[in-house]
């Protein structure tokens, strides 16, 4: 740990929490740090860490993934889709999104792109279209925003936390002022945090102070990526290209303007209006997920990865179970990744730790 | 998936620009960028071949520590 993380967890640690707190983050990069720099284990006990909606994959319904494999399984088409972003460059010195590579290369052969993530991936693709693209790429969008699942939770009078880490690159886009609802109408204090040890530590302090002050506001502990505003350029062809629509969150349900659609003007590149026979409503099975997988739990930090009675016995990024141990997103890969070996589940019928 | 990577520019041919880190180059879009002045060598988070924000040199090399310990570790 360098040394101002060590600064900043030693004024953290003399801050005295004399309550349990326990603080959601909805990223999976912030759980990917946390777990990674071992946060939880230096924090003081009362002050748990919960990882919460931050996944898109995780969430992505199964009857999008269902249509994105039919496409690839019954057309003449090219299917393209979002893979490991942090490794993409050490790994491979190739452009991402490659769709427009692609359809350009062969123009005579269509190429959908199954785009499926938060506002920070949906806006680029959004900015794609805004460009110009040629006649044969489509996409298949699956966007999300995030804050809706955080009010969602908010609004269910049992959110299970007390305080809030607010995404930072969700922020670049859209603006810290998305997440002003969670301390103004929840009171509930915030920060918006980047991706370091330290910025995470400093969010941490900044709500456990919050807290301990009685006073309660949104910190941008990310000022450096996250303006005022966001990302305005970014956010007027998001505006240009997409409208905000009801959408279905796998496990959870329909959450209301949640999710992101094509407008009428870019319907030429819109593979659900090409494609129209694919969409399955008797594939949306809210609630549904593999027996005995609690995702949907882990997703709205209902439980931790390893309260799941199938992590690590049946559930194994090896061999999957569930959504959130596939996507290097998801908190049960991470916390895997990250080493945490022992299922919880069974402690849990003595008295859970998260609520 | 919404983790962005800083790189730094090293040349600029209308939106689209070339840039790198660790020794890897990529062409990167700098259309959700237009309000920015940008120049070569100026550093920039992209995420999904997309520059989202410029950032300073300092800022770029501390997330580079972060992705260090992250790709040590092989999560
Ligand atoms: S451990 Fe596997 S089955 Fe359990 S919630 Fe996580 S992904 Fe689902």
């Amino acid at each position: 740990m360098s040394h101002s993380a060590a600064e900043r967890l030693k004024s953290l640690r003399a801050l005295r929490v004399d309550r349990p707190v326990r603080i959601m983050n909805v990223c999976g990069g912030h759980e990917r740090s946390i777990s990674i720099a071992g946060l939880r284990a230096i924090l003081p006990d009362n002050v748990e860490l919960v990882p919460g909606p931050g996944c898109p994959v995780c969430i992505c319904p199964e009857e999008d993934v269902y249509e994105a494999i039919q496409l690839a399984l019954h057309e003449d088409i090219t299917l393209v889709a979002f893979g490991d972003m942090l490794r993409v460059p050490v790994n491979s010195p190739k452009r991402e999104p490659r769709s427009l590579e692609q359809a350009k290369a062969d123009p005579a052969r269509l190429v959908v792109f199954f785009a499926a993530g938060f506002e920070t991936t949906t806006a680029p693709v959004a900015a794609m279209l805004a460009e110009g693209v040629p006649d044969n790429l489509l996409v298949l969008l699956s966007g999300r925003l995030t804050w809706p699942a955080v009010a969602l939770l908010l609004d269910s009078g049992t959110p299970g936390f007390d305080a809030l880490i607010a995404p930072g690159h969700v922020s670049t886009i859209m603006g810290p002022e998305e997440w002003e609802f969670v301390v103004d109408k929840h009171d509930i204090p915030a920060a918006v945090a980047g991706f370091t040890p330290e910025s995470l530590l400093a969010a941490m302090y900044s709500v456990l102070r919050q807290l301990g002050e009685n006073r309660h506001f949104l910190d941008n502990c990310y000022p450096e990526v996250v303006r005022p505003g966001g990302n305005l350029e970014a956010r007027r062809q998001l505006d240009q290209v997409m409208n905000v629509v009801d959408a279905n969150w796998r496990g959870i349900g329909i959450i209301p303007k949640s999710g992101f659609a094509l407008r009428e003007a870019y319907a030429a590149h819109d593979a659900r209006e090409r494609f129209r026979s694919y969409a399955d409503e008797s594939r949306k099975r809210v609630g549904e997920m593999p027996p005995g997988c609690d995702c949907a739990k882990v997703v709205l930090g209902k439980i931790y990865p390893n309260q799941c009675r199938l992590y690590g016995a049946a559930c194994t990024p090896r061999k999957p179970i569930g959504p959130c141990m596939v996507s290097d997103e998801g908190a049960c890969r991470i916390w895997w990744s990250a080493g945490y070996r022992d299922n919880e589940w069974e402690g849990r019928k003595k008295g859970s730790a998260v609520g | 998936m919404c983790l962005a990577v800083p790189m730094k520019i090293t040349n600029i041919d209308g939106f689209q620009c070339t840039c790198e880190a660790k020794g890897i180059e990529r062409e990167v879009s700098l259309f959700m960028l237009q309000h920015e002045k940008l120049e070569r060598g100026d550093h920039i988070l992209v995420h999904v071949g997309y520059a989202i924000q410029k950032v300073s040199e300092q800022d770029a090399a501390d997330s580079w520590a972060l992705f260090d310990e992250v790709l040590a570790a092989d999560i």
